[in-house]
């Protein structure tokens, strides 16, 4: 069921501190039974404050905000029915407030039996019909909620898949993403919760006002004192409450070693080496240890939190005592009856939770506007790159491009050193290129600047002699189809996955593409063909691809892209040497019409290529043939010396 | 989407499991349980004390009104009010430290302390992963579980014993018999009709909570759809988070196949999703129907029949108050213990699920023999005819694989991508026991030893390696404590002496900042020479490097080679690779093919055998070499 679940408060907060895989919950979750709402949002609200920061937007901001979206995206049910269930639940809290005394007044008058029965079963009525409307209201209101979450999570996801490549490198807009973890993840989560608390806090405002009215009879002071008590409460509460949110690192601390050891004991990255090298007493002590740091901090906790429960214990003494001191007076002096002394008697507690009600919604209010107020900013941060504003560009695969990189210096942001300083390179049409150099010499930054990832500090790379700065950056992305060492197989069908879409397959290209990739027979081997789902962390009973395999698939993509430029980022690196020299036979054949670029630092590799930059030092240190460059007898013969010397014939005996 | 149909299961069954998980969780903390049983037991019996005094009170108000009494019992109310309070908070200190997440935190290690004690063969099993996978997906989407059990045994003691107090608080409306003069409404006394008035609280409590284990039921039998659901949501709702896949998310536009995920109203949780419309229907339904029940026959009769009583005057107005609070707890109580029960069914089939992971045994055979660490290191291995099949894997891995070597040896390890060299290594150090056939070490079967001796004689370096966050002196020793010089002197062999002088903690130093702010995050390489140290610090006399160069560049690769015998001494080394250049200095080679070793010898020997499989792997990857070399070293002539 999605709707209705009970988590314990533990578990949600902890789980906060988990990898992003273990934190997405979409599900509704209902506090646990022992606390109550109030309690537990105020505790939330003092936990996830953040000090001393300043919100773009303010509560009533974000309230808006959210309302606004809700309307935008065609959920207006959550503030219909979020009014709805604020009058349900009023209207059934005076009920429960009427019934005992309105009854007993009849018995205690000895009204008529009929007028008795008509009152209990009148009561009845309204209290089914209040509090079933208000089940089945509640029981529906969840699945807008989660709705309007999942377009923010939506939103999110979108900014960050499209946003200008070095706004990901940016640490305060990697710091505020950071922080909208805890905004979303879960239905508790302020992305979610904040509906809850805007409708308590009119709840409670309403309560507070229906009960200022209908019981005017009573004196105005007694209301005055009993806020003033109740006000007290609260702020000798608050601090103490806060105890959690002021030694929060502590806790951090305890909750990271917790999930980290969790994540040691559990994956499989580890699972080799603590059996070797026998780590389990280590990682036991560890946990026991962890467990009793845990311990000893809600022990300190709990010596803290004592005194705001006995605070709370002596002015419940003071608001009954005064309470019962001034109705029992007024029934002694006969101007109240017995059943009205009950009423007001009852009233007078609940009064006091309204005002609890008020300053703890106000509160949670503010500090979930907080973090929807970041998740804002974070849609809002501001583009480097030009998109839509961009000049419109449409690949023509048939077309030969030419790219060029004039005069080009780029540095990461942060940092002294230029990472690639003044390179000139021209991308001629229909040629293979391949760049090489040892690890971080520049090679793949270089391909990152002609793709677009990133703009040069200096100089310019232009297309077909246009700055590539003036386009829509994501139709220039059009033009590349590339393999990086990282890629990502999406949790669809083998089609899918080549397509890169699930509407719209064009099937025979790609089982065209899966041909030339050589993956047919392996397609056709398996279950479902070309319809064989893949991706075993969404799907359990997904086909899990060799090494090999997935290279060939990611292949078979960047075919049926059929873009004018490919680019090759060392794909090889995980495979055999027979797997190794095919791959390389078939990207020089399939490359064939296409500039390419290709980069390794195996020299081996650049054989089918026309030409090859040799980078060194974030410069184009040599430049030529495979053949001109070992002719030349600089650097690049030298590692091709050194990498070659195992395979040479008659040079067994080397050995260090 | 498809809908799985589970079934619930049998009431005996879900009885006795619940039991296990309630004697497992007193086992795991029995002075917290003890903490929350008492503070259940104050908290749920004290306040009849303040409804029996509230009832005085306002008897007192309606009859005599002497102040002096009156005084009496309010501050009697007001006091032991306070008092429970006091009480209440005192017991709660004590639980607080021994329950909550820190309840939490103790069950849920079980789960993954059990993963930590299984043989690697099992923990690596698709099927045990999977089980673990799904339980820890309905404990986070619906909460199901062991983490429930606490809750609800707390629940089903405070229900029985709210039946037990508003009992001892209601007896006397039974007993209380209403006047002569009340005519017709003498009937009010007939026993029979007091047992009809039991029997319709049972039966609507039993009503209301059948309609409302239903409605959870939901929950419990579409976990599936659930957790399918959360998997989709968790990917593609978080893709663009992946920093190191953002080139090809941008590349192949995959934050549109997001958005179609994202932006679908009718996944199963959206507005127009399979559980909305399950909520408009019956899991809507369900629970408003035993809401309503419960109002209609429990409050409703509750107030008939006491309100009538007190009208033909068989008890004061005090009483009314005092039966009808005491009456609600009462009946409120039948129905949570209904409920809690209904749970509890419902939560069997999660609870088997979490028994069936516990219960997995470890199956490796422990033999008892020990291993001598002999001085001389003179070991010999045999691998017999072995064969072997990966668990829920149809073609073997390994097939009739022969082969012997002695210690001292340099032995390489080559063949394609799953040919089964890893496989093999895998059985050496007895990760996995062979399907068929046996390995001898000096001519004795290796389960015959005690497996954690045997296992002592190996050190391996797989090529997906992994270190801890912890300290540097931690990650080398492999423990907690270690020794600092022999830290010092590994870290220095494999060429981590330079790295090491530049850290100001030294060995005290965390790797990665999880745990550490000030700590330091090491390159691949520098990784590397860490994994390389721990296994000098085991000082067995098996060392294993598992590919080791595939992502390092040409120099580093050199790098390694070179220093490699002085690193391994006087050990055994094996060393697994494809690349074959990394194989020349090795004393031995064996070629895998599909499982079989179907080469064995020098590399001179096995590259002079045209037909052999050694001889095309050698050239498929040295002709890129070869005559270019030959080229490169005429020219520099």
């Amino acid at each position: 069921m999605g709707k209705k679940e009970k988590s314990q408060n533990p578990k949600r907060q902890s789980d906060k501190k988990q990898h992003e895989e273990r934190l997405q919950k979409k599900s509704l979750s209902e506090r646990d039974g022992n606390e109550t709402e109030k309690d537990s949002a105020e505790k939330d609200a003092l936990t996830q404050k953040e000090p001393r920061q300043k919100p773009r937007y303010n509560m009533w901001q974000m309230s808006a905000y959210m309302i606004a979206l809700a309307w935008r995206e065609k959920e207006k049910k959550i503030i219909l029915l979020g009014i709805l269930l604020t009058l349900l639940s009023v209207a059934n809290n005076l009920t429960g407030l009427f019934i005992s005394p309105v009854i007993l007044g009849l018995v205690e008058s000895r009204a008529e039996l009929s007028a008795l029965l008509f009152a209990i079963l009148g009561f009845l009525a309204l209290s089914i019909l209040f509090s079933a409307a208000r089940t089945y209201t509640d029981r529906n209101w969840g699945y807008g909620k989660i709705t309007i979450r999942t377009y923010l999570v939506a939103m999110l996801n979108d900014k960050l898949a499209t946003t200008s490549y070095p706004n990901l490198q940016d640490d305060k807009f990697q710091k505020m993403i950071g922080k909208t973890n805890s905004a979303v993840n879960c239905n508790s989560a302020a992305g979610e919760a904040i509906w809850e608390t805007m409708f308590r806090l009119l709840e409670n405002i309403l309560g507070f006002i229906v009960y200022l009215l209908l019981l005017s009879a009573v004196h105005p002071v007694l209301f005055a004192v009993i806020t003033l008590i109740t006000l007290i409460g609260y702020f000798i509460n608050k601090p103490l409450d806060g105890y959690n949110y002021r030694h929060k690192e502590e806790m951090g601390a305890i909750e990271n070693k917790y999930w980290s050891l969790r994540q040691y004991a559990e994956g499989q990255g580890l699972a080799k080496d603590i059996r070797l090298f026998g780590m389990r007493p280590w990682l036991k002590e560890v946990l026991a240890k962890t467990i009793d740091a845990l311990k000893a901090f809600r022990r300190r906790e709990a010596g803290v939190m004592i005194w705001g429960r006995i605070a709370d214990l002596v002015l419940a003494f003071l608001r009954n005592g005064l309470v019962y001191a001034y109705l029992t007076a007024r029934v002694l002096e006969g101007d109240l009856s017995v059943a009205s002394f009950l009423l007001y008697f009852s009233a007078a507690g609940a009064f006091s939770s309204w005002v609890t009600g008020i300053l703890g919604n106000l509160l949670s209010l503010h500090s979930q506007s907080l973090e929807l107020s970041n998740l804002r900013e974070c849609l809002e941060y501001p583009e480097p790159f030009l998109f839509k504003e961009g000049c419109p560009l449409v690949p023509d695969p048939g077309r030969a491009y030419e790219l060029r990189m004039e005069d080009v210096s780029f540095r990461y942001p942060g940092t002294e050193k230029d990472i690639l300083s003044h390179i000139d390179l021209t991308l001629r049409p229909g040629e293979k290129l391949a760049v090489v150099g040892l690890n971080g010499a520049g090679k793949t930054t270089l391909v990152k600047l002609l793709c677009g990832f990133y703009d040069p500090d200096q100089g310019r790379i232009l297309l077909d002699g246009r700055d590539i700065r003036e386009y829509n950056r994501a139709h220039y992305y059009k033009m590349f189809s590339a393999v990086f060492q990282n890629f990502n197989l999406l949790p669809a069908t083998v089609a899918a996955n080549v397509a890169q879409t699930e509407d719209d397959i064009d099937l025979e290209r790609v089982r065209d593409c899966i041909a030339k990739a050589g993956l047919k027979e392996k397609t056709e081997s398996l279950p479902a063909q070309y319809e064989t789902l893949l991706n075993r962390e969404v799907y359990e009973e997904a086909t899990m691809l060799s090494g090999g395999e997935t290279q060939r698939l990611m292949l078979a993509r960047a075919l049926y892209k059929n873009a004018p430029f490919v680019i090759l980022d060392e794909p090889t690196a995980a495979l055999d040497p027979i797997a190794e020299a095919d791959m390389y036979c078939k990207y020089s054949d399939m490359m064939t019409g296409r500039t390419s670029v290709y980069i390794s630092h195996r020299l081996a590799s650049t054989r089918f290529c026309d030409r090859i930059l040799l980078i060194e030092d974030g410069k184009l240190a040599e430049e030529g043939t495979h053949e001109s460059l070992l002719a030349l007898g600089g650097r690049y013969a030298e590692l091709f010396d050194v990498q070659s010397k195992y395979y040479r014939e008659g040079d067994t005996n080397h050995e260090a | 989407m498809k809908h799985k149909d589970k079934k619930l299961l049998s009431l005996r069954e879900s009885w006795r499991i619940n039991l296990r998980a309630i004697k497992l969780v007193w086992r795991i903390s029995p002075r917290g349980m003890l903490c929350q049983i008492t503070e259940t037991v104050w908290g749920t019996l004290t306040p009849y004390v303040g409804i029996r005094l509230s009832a005085l009170i306002i008897e007192e108000l309606s009859g005599a009104r002497s102040p002096e009494r009156l005084k009496t019992l309010i501050l009697a109310a007001l006091i032991s009010a306070a008092v429970f309070a006091l009480v209440t908070a005192l017991l709660e200190k004590a639980r607080k430290p021994e329950m909550n997440d820190v309840i939490w935190y103790q069950t849920d290690s079980l789960l993954w302390v059990k993963m930590l004690e299984l043989d690697y063969h099992i923990s690596d099993d698709p099927e045990t992963r999977k089980i673990l996978s799904t339980i820890r997906q309905n404990m986070n989407g619906g909460g199901w579980g062991i983490h429930r059990v606490q809750g609800n045994f707390n629940n089903l003691l405070q229900a029985a014993l709210n039946l037990l107090g508003g009992l001892a608080l209601t007896l006397s409306l039974f007993t209380a018999r209403v006047p002569k003069e009340a005519g017709s409404l003498t009937f009010l006394n007939s026993p029979l009709l007091i047992l009809l008035f039991l029997a319709g609280i049972l039966a609507s409590t039993l009503l209301s909570s059948f309609l409302s284990t239903k409605a959870d039921s939901y929950s419990a039998l579409n976990s599936d759809v659930h957790n399918l659901a959360n998997r989709l949501f968790g990917y593609f709702g978080f893709l663009g988070h992946k920093r190191h896949l953002a080139t090809d998310i941008r590349i192949y536009r995959q934050d549109k196949i997001c958005k179609k995920y994202n932006c679908d109203k009718t996944d199963a949780f959206a507005s127009k999703g399979y559980f909305a419309k399950l909520a408009r229907g019956p899991m809507g339904l369900y629970p408003t129907a035993a809401t309503a029940v419960s109002i209609l026959f429990l409050t409703g009769m509750v107030y008939l029949f006491v309100c009538l009583k007190a009208w033909v005057g068989a008890f004061g107005i005090g009483m009314v108050t005092q039966y009808i609070g005491a009456v609600s707890r009462f009946s409120g109580s039948i129905g949570n213990l209904f409920n809690t029960a209904g749970f509890m069914r419902n939560n069997a089939s999660f609870l088997k699920l979490t028994f069936d992971y516990l219960d997995i045994p470890n199956t490796m055979y422990q033999g008892s023999l020990t291993v001598e660490k002999r001085n001389d290191r003179k070991y010999e291995v045999e691998f017999r005819d072995v064969s072997f099949r990966y668990p829920g894997s149809d073609d073997y891995a390994l097939r009739h694989v022969n082969m012997k070597f002695k210690v001292g040896e340099r032995l390489a390890v080559v063949g394609m991508n799953g040919s089964g060299k890893t496989t093999f290594i895998k059985l050496l150090c007895r990760l996995y026991d062979p399907t068929e056939g046996s390995i001898l070490l000096n001519g004795i079967d290796i389960r015959k030893y005690n497996y954690n001796e045997y296992m002592s004689i190996f050190s391996v370096v797989f090529q997906d390696f992994a270190l801890t966050d912890f300290t540097l002196g931690q990650n080398v020793a492999a423990a907690d404590t270690y020794d600092a010089p022999k830290v010092q002197d590994c870290l220095k062999k494999a060429g981590f002496a330079d790295r090491l002088e530049e850290l100001p903690l030294g060995l005290e130093t965390f790797l990665g900042k999880t745990f550490d702010k000030e700590g330091v995050d090491m390159s691949g390489g520098e990784r590397q020479k860490i994994a390389l140290a721990r296994t000098l610090y085991k000082d067995a006399p098996f060392i294993v490097l598992d590919e080791p160069t595939a992502a390092l560049d040409p120099i580093a690769e050199a790098e390694i080679y070179s220093k490699f015998n002085e690193i391994v001494e006087d050990k055994t080394a094996i060393y697994i690779s494809h690349r074959l250049s990394s194989c020349r200095f090795c004393d031995n080679i064996l070629v895998f093919h599909k499982g079989n070793v179907i080469q064995q010898g020098s590399h001179d020997q096995l590259v002079a055998d045209e037909k052999g499989k050694y001889h095309e792997l050698w050239h498929a990857q040295a002709q890129y070499y070869d005559e270019k070399a030959s080229m490169y070293r005429q020219t520099a002539l």
